[in-house]
């Protein structure tokens, strides 16, 4: 599990789209992610799942993350399709005693339920070809003009990591703790409600206090090496645009152009 | 809570980035962590977000929370059921952003005076006022994503009493748990002369 945490959903490759600058892959999946939204009609959505289907045979990552990713939104894809597909008024096609689907109802349930399974598999993307602090890096760049207006972008950026690099020495430290207990005859697992709320207290005072202490001394560490802020800090791995980024967002431009031409300016229909 | 001796320039700013890091990483934790306390799986998530902000403070209570939901958009597995910028499009979302604001309004009321430790009462009534805060958000947050993102217009009252009205016991019961341990965990991390 320690190992899941530290690279998240991250799938490792090589793919042209691993190799992509993460800054491009944040906001062309911001991009993509507005065009869905205010896409219209069957070509458009065709298009688009067109250009997702595609990204994941590039990136060569199997339908498998595909339905991982879905997974938290079954719940809603599920009554999205069946509330769109009995609800909606309008020319019925099918009837089954008081249930009547209709064209409208079809129509509905059916561009939902794409456009949700785009909007979710497109933004699983990301994190899929991108690891956690390579997202970090990206994110810091791309925030770093609103330095101006008070975003410490620097400072989330840092933070991000010292939390990603605790998380699996907490986890660590709580399963200790509570095997220390448990070997001192604490039980978590019996007892009133009262009891467990109050078996709770030898684990999480330990933890609570080491995690303090932690804390400062890390800042103490960080001081002592002259940590002065991101002012001037260099970096192991400078990120660099480079042509494979300009060919992506060629392609992008083009396929979401268009969906948005189709939408806004083109004939009606 | 006690207001801890603002550290000068830098120096301060440093230790209440460590601090926002760690508390973020620990609610992570909290997530991770699944007690057998039968009927409803426990995970200790809602109370470390009290707890975040009972023993931050509002403003790096607040931080810790939106660094953790920061950390869970960027694919680390850290929310109930995984991670990935995709959770922004499952109904229960706004109780995450819930969380930040939770701890932001604990902590702001825990440490109103400075100076002084807050009583009992004290640390409750902010609980209390945190949980209500994460619900004023979660609740229409998911009313918004059925409508707009399912397209399944539900009356908000069914939210209401789905999203909001059958956790309020259990709720009670957690504010009050959270109290207490903040109150334990504050005394005892005084005491070990951690600030």
């Amino acid at each position: 599990m320690l190992r899941t945490v530290a690279i998240g959903q991250y799938v490792v490759g090589n793919s042209l789209l691993h190799r992509l600058d993460p800054r491009s892959k944040i906001l062309a999946v911001l991009f993509l992610m507005v065009t869905l939204f205010v896409a219209k009609g069957w070509l458009a959505y065709l298009v688009l799942a067109g250009l997702v289907v595609l990204a994941y045979l590039l990136a060569g990552i199997s339908p498998r993350y595909m339905w991982r990713a879905l997974r938290p939104v079954l719940f809603i894809l599920f009554f999205t399709v069946t509330i769109n597909l009995l609800w909606t008024r309008g020319e019925v096609v099918w009837r089954f005693w008081r249930l009547a689907v209709t064209r409208e109802g079809l129509h509905m349930a059916a561009t939902m339920s794409t456009r949700l399974i785009l909007l979710v598999t497109s933004a699983a993307l990301l994190t899929l070809t991108t690891s956690p602090i390579a997202l970090t890096d990206g994110l810091e760049h791309l925030l770093a003009p609103g330095k101006r207006i008070g975003i410490p972008s620097h400072e989330l950026a840092l933070m991000l990591t010292i939390a990603l690099r605790f998380i699996p020495t907490l986890v660590d430290e709580a399963d200790k703790i509570m095997k220390a207990q448990m070997a001192r005859g604490a039980d978590f697992a019996h007892g009133g409600l009262v009891q467990r709320a109050r078996s709770l207290l030898p684990l999480l005072v330990p933890l609570f206090v080491s995690s303090f202490r932690r804390a400062d001394e890390l800042a103490t560490a960080m001081e002592a090496r002259c940590y002065r802020g991101g002012e001037g800090r260099t970096r192991l791995r400078e990120l660099r645009y480079s042509v494979l980024d300009a060919a992506a967002g060629v392609v992008l431009a083009a396929v979401c152009g268009s969906v948005l031409w189709m939408r806004f300016g083109g004939p009606r229909g | 809570m006690t207001r801890r001796v603002a550290g000068a320039g830098l120096g301060g700013r440093v230790r209440d980035m460590a601090r926002i890091s760690l508390f973020a990483a620990l609610t992570a934790v909290g997530a991770l962590i699944r007690l057998p306390l039968p009927p409803v799986p426990f995970t200790m998530q809602t109370l470390f977000v009290l707890l975040a902000g009972l023993l931050l403070g509002g403003k790096l209570g607040a931080a810790s929370q939106l660094l953790y939901i920061a950390i869970g958009l960027a694919g680390v597995p850290v929310f109930a059921g995984g991670g990935g910028p995709q959770y922004v499009l499952t109904p229960g979302f706004g109780y995450l952003i819930g969380f930040a604001a939770a701890a932001y309004v604990a902590g702001r009321l825990a440490w109103r005076n400075p100076g002084t430790a807050c009583p009992l009462r004290g640390l409750f009534v902010a609980s209390l006022a945190g949980t209500a805060t994460c619900y004023a958000i979660g609740a229409p947050y998911l009313w918004a994503v059925l409508r707009w993102i399912g397209g399944i217009p539900i009356p908000a009252s069914q939210v209401l009493v789905r999203g909001l009205l059958v956790f309020v016991p259990w709720d009670l019961a957690k504010a009050g748990l959270a109290a207490w341990l903040a109150w334990e965990i504050d005394r005892r991390v005084r005491w070990a002369g951690a600030r």
